[in-house]
C-alpha cells in the first residue's frame, strides 16, 4: 500500500503549505476573509437589485449565500494541481516527484485533499459568519436549516463533489504538465466559467437556450442543487439525493477525463521534455 | 586615510611572472579606486550575532582586478554588498572612487556596477537584448549608444546570436553572460563580481575570465572579484586578498604569495583512507604549517596535501605517518597553490573550515 | 558624464516598456486575462437581472473594467518589488543611480497600459450583451477615470512598500485584500451612498479607500442611476487627486526609509549566496 503511503504524505506536505504561517489564527483569518468577502459581495449584488426592485425574499438570498460559498470552495482546491506542477517545477519538487515509483498522480491527489480540508474550514466559517454578518445587516432572517442531519448531507455532498472537482483539477493539470505559458492564469479563467456555470449566483435557466443545457448536467451543478435542498429550509431528502445521484455520476466521468488527458499529457510532456522546464 | 598595511607596500610593482598582465597597471601611486578602511559588520541572527566582516582594510588600485579569496562564509559577499551600497557597515570606512559608501550612496552607484554567478535576474518575456537595454536605461544611457554597448559586449561573449532570445529560454551559461554584459553596460569605473564563474563549464569560464582581463586591461576599469576559486584568481587577478571568518590573512600577488611558502609542499598518497581525527597530529608536527586531505574514492584511497618549510621536515612528515601505520601508496613534492597558501595560514584547506561552518 | 542624461525619464520609460511588452508580447494574454472580470462580472449582471433590476447592469460590468485594474495593481504592483527581491532584480534597481520612484511609475504605467486591452474588452462585451441605460457625460468619465487609477496605483505603491517591510508572505496578503477591498469599495454594487446597503460608520470607512471614491465618482459620471449622491462629483475628483498625492509622496518616502533599514539589516538581497 504504498501508494496510499505516499498519497498521506502529500496530504501533509499540502496541509504544511497551507498552513505555512508563523501565527496559525492570522493565517486562517488571512485565508478565510477572502471567501468571506466574496460572499457577502454576491449577497450584496443581490441585496442592492432585489431592493430596488422591491422583490427582496429571504429564500433568494439564502440560495445566493450558500451558492457563493461552496463556489469559492470549488475554485480554491480545484486549482490546486495545477499549483502544485507549476510551483513545482519552479522548486524541482514536481520533476522529483514525477520520477517517484508512483509518480505525481498520489501527490497530486494529496496535495488536493489537503487544501479540501482547509478549504471546507475557511468556507464554514465564512459561511456562519456571513449569515450573522447579513441576517443584521440586512435585518432578515435568512431561512437555513441548520440540523445534525441538514449539516451531514451538506459535507457528504462536498465530500462527492470531491470526485469532480479533482477531475477538473486533473483537467487542468494535464494543460499544466507541458505548458509553458498561461499555466497559472489558466484556473482563473476557468474558476470565472465555473461562476457563471454552476449555478452559483443565478439558475442556470437563465443562460441561452444551448448552454443552459451544457450547465444544467455538469456535477458542480447538481452538487450546488443538492447542497441547497440539505441547507434551506423546504428542501427535501429525496431531490437531495437524485441531485447527488447526477452529481456522483457527472464527477466519475469528469474525473475519468481528467484521468486520462493527464496520462495522455504526462507523455507529451516527456517527448516534449518540459516535466522540469521552469517558466514563469 | 593610511590604511596600507604593510604586506601591501611588499607587493612587487610589477608582475614580471605573467605576461599576459604586464600592461595592467599595478603601481602604488596608481589612482585608488576602492579602501576600505576597519571595515566591520555584524548580523543579528538566530543563533545570535554573526561577524561576517571582522576589521577589514584594503586598497585597490585603478585598473587592477583584485580577488577576495575564501571558503563559503568568510565574508567576501558581505564585503561586496557593503562597497556596491546595498549593506552599510557596522563600523569602519569604505569607499569607492573616493565617495562614502555610508554618506555618498548615489554618487558611487553613477559610476559602479555589479553582478553575481547566483543571479539571473532577468524578465522572463523580455529578450536578453530588451532586458540588457532596460538595464541600460536605470543609468540614462541613450538607446543608441546603449545598443552600441550591447552589441560590442556580447560579441566579446559571443553572445551576439542569442540577443533576441526571450531570457527565459537561455541556458544558465548564456544567462551569465547577459548578466555580465550588464554589468559592463554603464561603462563603469568600479565593478563588482561576486563567483563570476560559478557553476558554468571550463570554457565558458575560461571566456569570461578572458572578458574580465579585457575590460581592465582595455578600459582601465578596477575588477574586484570574490570567489572560491583558486584557479581564476591565479589566471587572472593581479592581487589577491585571502580571507577568512571575516578577516583578512594575507594579501600580495598570487606569485608572491606562493613563493613566500618557500619549500614545495609535500603530497601523501595514503591507505586505507584514515578517520580525519588520526591526522590531526601531523598539524602538530615541526615544520608543518598545515595540512588538508581529500579522499579518492575510486582508489581507496586518502591525498593529504601537507604545506612544510622545508625539506627536511617533509621527509619527517613521511616518517611520522608510516610509524602510525599508514600506509604510504606514493609521495611527492609540488609547487604550491594558492590552496596551500590558505593551508599555511590557517592550518587547515577550504574544504575542512566549510566543513567546520556548516 | 554625458552618458548619464536624465535617467528619470528614461528610467521610467523602460520600466514602463517592460512590462507592456511582456503582455503585449503575448497578445493572448488579453484573451486570458478578459475571464475572470468577464465572468464575474457576467454572473452580478445576471443577479441584477434574475432577481431585480437589468437597469443595474451598468454597476456590474463597470466592475468588470476596474477590478481588472484592481487586481493589477495587487499582483503586479504591490508584491512586485518582493518578487523583483526574489530574483536579483531589486537590488540591481538598488545599487543603481535610478530613482526608485522612476521605477514605480514606470511600472504603474505600464501596467495600465497592459491592463487597458483586456479591461476595454470586459467593457466592450458587457455593453454588447446587457447594453446598460448610462448617461455620461464624458470629460467627467475621463477625468475622474483617470484620477482613480492615479489613485489606484498610487495605492499600489504604498502597499508595495508596505509589503517590503513585511516581506515574505505577499501573496497571501493579496489574496487577503483582493476581495474584501472588493467588498468595501462598492465594485459590483454601489458601497455609498443612498442604495449601499451598509450602515454609515462602514461607508465611512470605505471611503478611505481611493477605490471607493473612484467607484461612486465613476457611477455618478457615467450618469448611472443611483437615487442619491455619496458626495458631489467634483469634491470626489478633489479627494481623488489628494489621495494620489498624499500615497504617492508616502509612498517614496517609505521605500527611501525602507532602502535605509534594508542596508542597515541587510535586507535588500534575500540571502541567496
Ligand atoms: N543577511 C544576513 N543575515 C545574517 N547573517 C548573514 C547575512 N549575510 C551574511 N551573513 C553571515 O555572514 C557570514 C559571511 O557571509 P558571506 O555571505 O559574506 O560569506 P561568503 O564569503 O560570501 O561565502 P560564500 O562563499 O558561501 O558565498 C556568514 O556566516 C553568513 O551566515
Ligand atoms: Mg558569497
Amino acid at each position: 500500500m504504498s501508494v496510499l503511503r505516499s498519497i498521506v504524505a502529500s496530504v501533509r506536505v499540502g496541509w504544511y503549505r497551507e498552513f505555512n504561517w508563523t501565527n496559525p489564527l492570522l493565517g486562517f483569518s488571512m485565508r478565510t476573509v477572502g471567501p468571506l468577502a466574496g460572499v457577502i459581495a454576491a449577497s450584496s449584488v443581490y441585496f442592492v437589485g432585489s431592493s430596488a426592485a422591491r422583490s427582496f425574499s429571504p429564500s433568494q438570498l439564502a440560495f445566493i449565500l450558500i451558492g457563493a460559498a461552496l463556489y469559492t470552495h470549488v475554485a480554491a482546491y480545484s486549482w490546486v494541481p495545477t499549483l502544485a506542477i507549476a510551483e513545482g517545477k519552479w522548486t524541482y519538487v514536481f520533476p522529483q516527484v514525477f520520477i517517484s515509483p508512483h509518480s505525481s498522480l498520489p501527490y497530486l491527489t494529496g496535495r488536493t485533499l489537503a487544501s479540501f480540508f482547509s478549504s471546507t474550514l475557511t468556507v464554514i466559517v465564512s459561511l456562519v459568519l456571513s449569515f450573522f454578518i447579513l441576517s443584521s445587516v440586512f435585518n432578515t432572517s435568512i431561512p437555513f436549516t441548520v440540523t445534525p442531519l441538514s449539516v451531514t448531507l451538506l459535507f457528504f455532498a462536498m465530500l462527492v463533489n470531491i470526485l469532480a472537482a479533482f477531475g477538473l483539477g486533473l483537467l487542468l493539470s494535464a494543460y499544466a504538465l507541458f505548458a509553458t505559458k498561461f499555466e497559472w492564469a489558466l484556473p482563473t479563467y476557468v474558476a470565472g466559467l465555473l461562476m457563471v456555470f454552476s449555478e452559483a449566483l443565478f439558475p442556470v435557466s437563465f443562460l441561452p437556450h444551448p448552454v443552459s443545457d451544457v450547465a444544467n448536467v455538469l456535477p458542480f451543478t447538481e452538487f450546488m442543487r443538492a447542497s441547497r435542498q440539505a441547507m434551506i429550509q423546504g428542501g427535501d431528502v429525496y431531490s437531495y439525493f437524485s441531485y447527488i445521484g447526477l452529481a456522483t455520476l457527472g464527477g466519475v466521468i469528469l474525473l475519468a477525463m481528467g484521468f486520462l488527458a493527464f496520462r495522455y499529457a504526462e507523455n507529451r510532456a516527456r517527448r516534449l521534455g518540459v516535466i522540469d522546464k521552469k517558466t514563469a | 586615510m593610511n590604511v596600507l598595511d604593510e604586506r601591501l607596500n611588499d607587493a612587487p610593482k610589477i608582475r614580471e611572472d605573467q605576461p599576459g598582465l604586464r600592461n595592467v597597471m599595478n603601481r602604488v601611486d596608481a589612482e585608488i579606486t576602492v579602501e576600505v578602511d576597519g571595515l566591520r559588520r555584524e548580523f543579528d541572527s538566530k543563533e545570535g550575532k554573526v561577524t561576517a566582516l571582522d576589521g577589514v582594510n584594503l586598497q585597490v588600485r585603478k585598473g587592477e582586478i583584485f580577488g577576495v579569496l575564501g571558503p563559503n562564509g568568510a565574508g567576501k559577499t558581505t564585503m561586496i554588498r557593503i562597497l556596491s551600497t546595498l549593506l552599510l557597515p557596522t563600523s569602519g570606512k569604505a569607499g569607492v572612487m573616493g565617495f562614502d559608501v555610508e554618506k555618498e550612496p548615489e554618487k558611487i552607484r553613477a559610476v559602479i556596477n555589479m553582478a553575481s554567478g547566483a543571479e539571473r535576474a532577468g524578465y522572463d518575456f523580455i529578450s536578453a537584448r530588451g532586458n540588457l537595454w532596460f538595464f541600460s536605461q536605470l543609468y540614462g544611457i541613450p538607446s543608441e549608444e546603449a545598443h552600441k554597448r550591447i552589441n560590442e559586449l556580447s560579441d566579446m561573449l559571443g553572445l551576439q546570436n542569442y540577443l533576441d532570445r526571450k531570457f527565459y529560454a537561455l541556458s544558465t551559461g548564456y544567462k551569465q553572460r547577459v548578466t555580465l554584459v550588464r554589468a559592463f553596460i554603464n561603462d563603469p569605473k568600479v565593478v563588482f563580481l561576486d563567483e563570476p564563474t560559478i557553476g558554468l563549464d571550463v570554457m565558458t569560464a575560461l571566456s569570461i575570465r578572458e572578458y574580465i582581463l579585457k575590460q581592465a586591461k582595455e578600459h582601465g576599469r578596477t575588477i574586484l572579484i570574490a570567489t572560491h576559486n583558486m584557479a581564476e584568481v591565479d589566471a587572472i587577478c593581479n592581487r589577491v586578498a585571502i580571507i577568512d571568518k571575516g578577516k583578512i590573512l594575507a594579501c600580495d600577488t598570487p606569485a608572491a604569495l606562493k613563493r613566500s611558502l618557500g619549500a614545495p609542499s609535500l603530497v601523501l598518497e595514503v591507505s586505507p583512507v584514515p578517520a580525519p581525527a588520526s591526522l590531526e597530529p601531523l598539524g602538530k608536527l615541526d615544520g608543518v604549517k598545515g595540512y588538508t586531505s581529500s579522499v579518492d574514492e575510486e582508489r581507496g584511497l586518502s591525498r593529504i596535501q601537507v604545506v612544510v618549510d622545508s625539506d627536511g621536515s617533509a621527509q619527517s612528515v613521511i616518517d611520522s605517518v608510516r610509524k602510525s601505520g599508514m600506509t604510504v601508496v606514493s609521495n611527492w613534492r609540488q609547487q604550491a597553490t594558492l590552496e596551500e597558501v590558505f593551508v599555511a595560514l590557517v592550518g587547515r584547506g577550504f574544504r575542512e573550515r566549510e566543513h567546520e561552518a556548516a | 558624464m554625458k552618458l548619464h542624461s536624465n535617467p528619470w525619464l528614461r528610467t521610467a520609460y523602460a520600466r514602463l516598456w517592460v512590462r507592456a511588452k511582456s503582455i503585449y508580447g503575448e497578445p493572448l494574454w488579453v484573451a486570458v486575462n478578459v475571464g475572470f472580470p468577464f465572468f464575474t462580472s457576467f454572473s452580478f449582471t445576471m443577479v441584477y437581472r434574475a432577481y431585480g433590476l437589468g437597469a443595474y447592469a451598468g454597476f456590474a460590468i463597470l466592475g468588470g473594467v476596474m477590478i481588472s485594474f484592481w487586481g493589477n495593481v495587487l499582483w503586479s504592483m504591490a508584491s512586485q518589488f518582493n518578487w523583483d527581491k526574489q530574483v536579483g532584480l531589486f537590488e540591481i534597481y538598488i545599487s543603481s543611480p535610478a530613482p526608485i520612484t522612476a521605477i514605480l511609475v514606470g511600472m504603474s504605467l505600464g501596467g495600465i497600459l497592459g491592463t487597458a486591452p483586456s479591461a476595454a474588452m470586459v467593457a466592450i462585451l458587457g455593453w454588447v450583451i446587457f447594453a446598460p441605460p448610462i448617461h455620461p457625460f464624458w470629460p467627467a468619465v475621463v477625468l475622474v477615470f483617470s484620477l482613480t487609477l492615479a489613485s489606484l496605483y498610487a495605492m499600489g505603491m504604498a502597499l508595495s512598500s508596505l509589503y517590503l517591510a513585511y516581506g515574505r508572505e505577499a501573496d497571501s496578503v493579496n489574496e487577503a485584500l483582493h476581495e474584501p477591498v472588493s467588498l468595501i469599495s462598492g465594485v459590483y454594487f454601489p458601497s455609498v451612498g443612498g442604495i449601499s446597503p451598509f450602515p454609515f460608520a462602514v461607508q465611512a470607512a470605505a471611503s478611505l479607500v481611493p477605490l471607493t471614491i473612484g467607484m461612486d465618482a465613476l457611477r455618478q459620471s457615467l450618469g448611472f442611476p443611483i437615487k442619491v449622491a455619496f458626495i458631489p462629483l467634483y469634491i470626489e475628483a478633489l479627494i481623488l487627486a489628494l489621495m494620489a498625492l498624499i500615497l504617492l509622496l508616502a509612498s517614496s518616502r517609505a521605500l527611501r526609509f525602507l532602502e535605509n533599514k534594508g542596508r542597515r539589516t541587510g535586507s535588500i538581497a534575500v540571502r541567496q549566496r
